[in-house]
């Protein structure tokens, strides 16, 4: 398993704690990131993550025929597409539609040549498992109206209509979307009498009934709306003048389905008799659906295979993210379906610095095994991966600085506080010090980020590769200034890579995995050039007489090396 | 080991490119379009393909018995594929970066997915319409609608491919020694 490092997002820690929590715990890993999933208000100067932005959709479309579809059709057409895109009932690839063959001339060559257009019936087919709609019985004819002029495209307009207007109604008619549309009936006068009543409801937030449309959602907020002054109309009561009016509103008329229950669970919507026969029945595993085959639908249908049935495939939305405080955006897609850029995209791998940590002793082991064995033994593993308790181990880490001006960083680790297991059985297993980490704690530079023409003239940027050991004396001296090849420190620097060297040295009855917990500031030289906007957060000025200003950020990391492995007496040497 | 002795009967009409390794006794019929990369090694037996295959850049034939391997007509092997199966029927489909064993005999209008790994240890023999997918390699058979269709591609992919390699790609001449 090869070393990572996961960034830390402050928003799970509440508002005075901004220490991340001890990484060996299994639930603080909910607040540590890898970097490609972080973004970072500038603002706030602050490391924001999916959890705590905010997310506005900003449009939907089909992922098939990337066909952008307007928020009023999302909701007529039950987030599905509705032009020609279906997905496989066995495979859940997209479905194609395709003609019949030609009637077939019996020496397998085809006697006449076929058509652009095809011939009836025609099918959905998947290319990938060979399934096809004519196997549960869904076929259609092709519709008069083509004019006798050949098409580019095998199917006319006219037909892909009348092919969702035919799925369509098939899903319709289903008993259990009828049954839904007669229990939203049931409940819609009670629901809105309670949300006009209630005074502080806002629809946009938390609306029990969705009007069709968002100009009437806005219109009936509008309209629900308290007018200081003037007393709350409520249209119903007024009629009722006569009645109780102490009638609860929560009370509501029995409901009545309209099937029975037990009439449903023949239908094969419930786990009942007919589906412990079909099991009883079964023959091979694949007259079940799968799991994978039967989560897509609305409501739980058959258990067999040869019930599944093609469905349009799910619309996918286009979300823009905003920084939770100041409601700045942070990612703004474009509106175009099929382009996968952003117009606004503040990613925490442009500001903060990418860390990539290292296992020397890994990289050399597997250079050399991999020419010999194809299947690695287990012992191989062992040595390959992990590390041996009791003994110490160099590691690298391996600094990327994204901006455009070199960047000085500082390390130090987060002190661990293990309490003690207050285990009987092992009271001396060894929670108190299980490894010991240890970083230069100097400051050291990254340079910056440059394009790659930059480099033309300096050929000393690029070159050797760190060789197998990994353990190679820096080609910028350090202040020791000795020949021997030294572990903690600047190890190499690289265009705007620099790599540094900590060693770990793990106790002798340590468990688990090698994790800790890594403070991280840089200080860098900002374009800003007044001193007047004060960020909120962690920026730290050090105000050096005028304009460049330098700025320091700080951030938290966890690094994880990978698990120990107990000490082995003897190791079994391997054939 | 015996050393290998090249003997390539390739068909005038077949369209083989000059960047394809060929080892061993190998019989290619007419109408075969062979890309460049490709690699056919007759280790153990020969190997005789049929008419209309075609058969794509990386793609490995390997006949390490030493029964005859036959290849049928019409066939695709995809980019990547490696097959190793004594008979292969005809228009078969073998997709990118398949693995099929020596132990299968393929029949007629199969198809292997994409990254699919046939490798049962037993012998076997796929029946015809026999279509395999998915990561596990899941099976179940084609009903055969819409073959006459893929017949009808496969043939003028394979045609397109004869007119258009020649200009792009330098091709093997005569038999090799």
């Amino acid at each position: 398993m090869a070393p990572t490092i996961h960034y830390y997002c402050p928003c799970q820690s509440g508002e005075s704690v901004q220490m991340p929590p001890p990484p060996h715990m299994a639930s603080s890993s909910a607040s540590f990131h890898p970097l490609h999933s972080l973004f970072f208000c500038e603002e706030c100067d602050a490391v924001r993550c999916n959890r705590c932005v905010s997310i506005e959709v900003s449009g939907y479309y089909c992922p098939n025929c990337l066909f952008e579809v307007p928020s009023a059709s999302v909701r007529a057409e039950k987030n599905r597409c509705a032009r020609n895109c279906f997905s496989c009932p066995i495979c859940r690839s997209t479905l194609q539609v395709v003609a019949s063959d030609p009637p077939d001339g019996g020496d397998g060559r085809p006697s006449v040549s076929l058509s652009n257009v095809g011939e009836p019936p025609f099918f959905l087919y998947c290319n990938h498992c060979r399934w096809d709609s004519a196997e549960v019985g869904i076929t259609f004819e092709k519709p008069t109206g083509l004019a006798g002029t050949p098409l580019p495209l095998p199917i006319s307009l006219h037909l892909i209509i009348y092919l969702t207007a035919q799925l369509q109604k098939f899903e319709d008619s289903a008993p259990e979307s009828l049954e839904f549309e007669r229990l939203k009936e049931h409940f819609e006068p009670f629901l809105r009498t309670s949300s006009l009543s209630s005074l502080s409801h806002v629809p946009s937030t938390s609306s029990h009934h969705l009007p069709t449309s968002s100009a009437t959602a806005a219109a009936s907020a509008a309209l629900a709306r308290d007018v200081p002054g003037v007393g709350k109309y409520n249209p119903l009561t007024r009629s009722r003048v006569g009645r109780d009016r102490t009638a609860n509103k929560d009370e509501m008329p029995e409901y009545k389905s309209r099937m029975e229950i037990s009439i449903l669970g023949q239908l094969g919507s419930e786990g009942d008799g007919s589906d412990v026969e079909a099991l009883r029945r079964m023959e091979i595993a694949e007259e079940i659906a799968s799991l994978e085959q039967r989560w897509g639908n609305s409501w739980t249908t058959s258990l067999r295979t040869s019930d599944l049935r093609p469905l349009r495939i799910p619309l996918h939305s286009k979300v823009s993210k905003r920084c939770p405080t100041c409601r700045h955006i942070l990612i703004k897609p474009e509106q175009k379906a099929q382009s996968v850029r952003y117009k606004i995209k503040l990613v925490a791998a442009n500001y903060l610095p990418a860390m990539t940590a290292a296992l020397p002793h890994t990289q050399g082991a597997d250079a050399t095994r991999r020419p010999q064995a194809k299947v690695p033994s287990a012992s191989d593993d062992r040595n390959a991966g992990a590390m041996t308790a009791g003994k110490s181990y160099p590691f690298h880490l391996a600094l990327t600085n994204p901006l455009y001006d070199p960047i000085q960083v500082r390390l130090s680790v987060q002190r661990m506080h293990v309490t003690a297991v207050t285990d009987s059985t092992a009271p001396e297993k060894a929670r108190r010090t299980p490894f010991a980490v240890s970083l230069p704690t100097s400051s050291f530079p990254v340079a910056a980020f440059a394009e790659a023409w930059e480099y033309d003239d300096d050929d000393e940027m690029f070159g050797l590769e760190d060789d197998e050991l990994g353990l190679e004396m820096g080609r910028t001296r350090d202040k020791d200034g000795k020949g021997k090849v030294k572990t903690v420190g600047v190890l190499e620097k690289r265009a705007n890579v620099t790599v540094v060297g900590g060693e770990v040295v793990i106790g002798k009855e340590a468990r688990g995995h090698v994790k800790f917990n890594m403070l991280v500031s840089y200080t860098y030289r900002s374009d800003d050039p007044l001193p007047s906007e004060d960020g909120v957060g962690t920026p730290s000025r050090a105000a050096v007489a005028k304009t460049p200003e330098v700025k320091t950020f700080t951030f938290y990391t966890v690094v994880d090396l990978g698990p120990i492995l107990p000490r082995e007496e003897k190791v079994d040497p391997d054939i | 080991m015996p050393p290998i002795r090249d003997k390539f009967t390739i068909h005038s009409r077949a369209v083989v490119c000059q960047d394809v390794e060929l080892k061993g006794d190998i019989t290619i019929g007419p109408g075969t379009v062979v890309h460049p990369k490709a690699t056919i090694f007759a280790i153990a037996g020969p190997i005789i393909i049929g008419s209309g295959c075609i058969i794509e850049e990386a793609a490995i034939i390997v006949n390490r018995r030493k029964e005859v391997m036959r290849v049928g007509d019409n066939n695709l092997f995809e980019i990547g594929c490696r097959v190793e199966c004594p008979s292969v029927g005809n228009f078969n489909t073998i997709s990118t970066r398949a693995r099929v064993h020596h132990t299968v005999r393929i029949s007629n209008y199969c198809v292997i997915g994409a990254a699919c790994l046939v490798v049962p240890t037993d012998d076997e023999t796929l029946d015809d319409y026999t279509s395999i997918f998915g990561p596990a390699a899941e099976r179940r058979t084609w009903s055969g609608r819409g073959r006459i269709q893929e017949a009808d591609l496969r043939l003028k992919h394979a045609e397109y491919l004869r007119e258009m390699l020649p200009k792009f790609n330098r091709l093997r001449r005569g038999d090799g020694a």
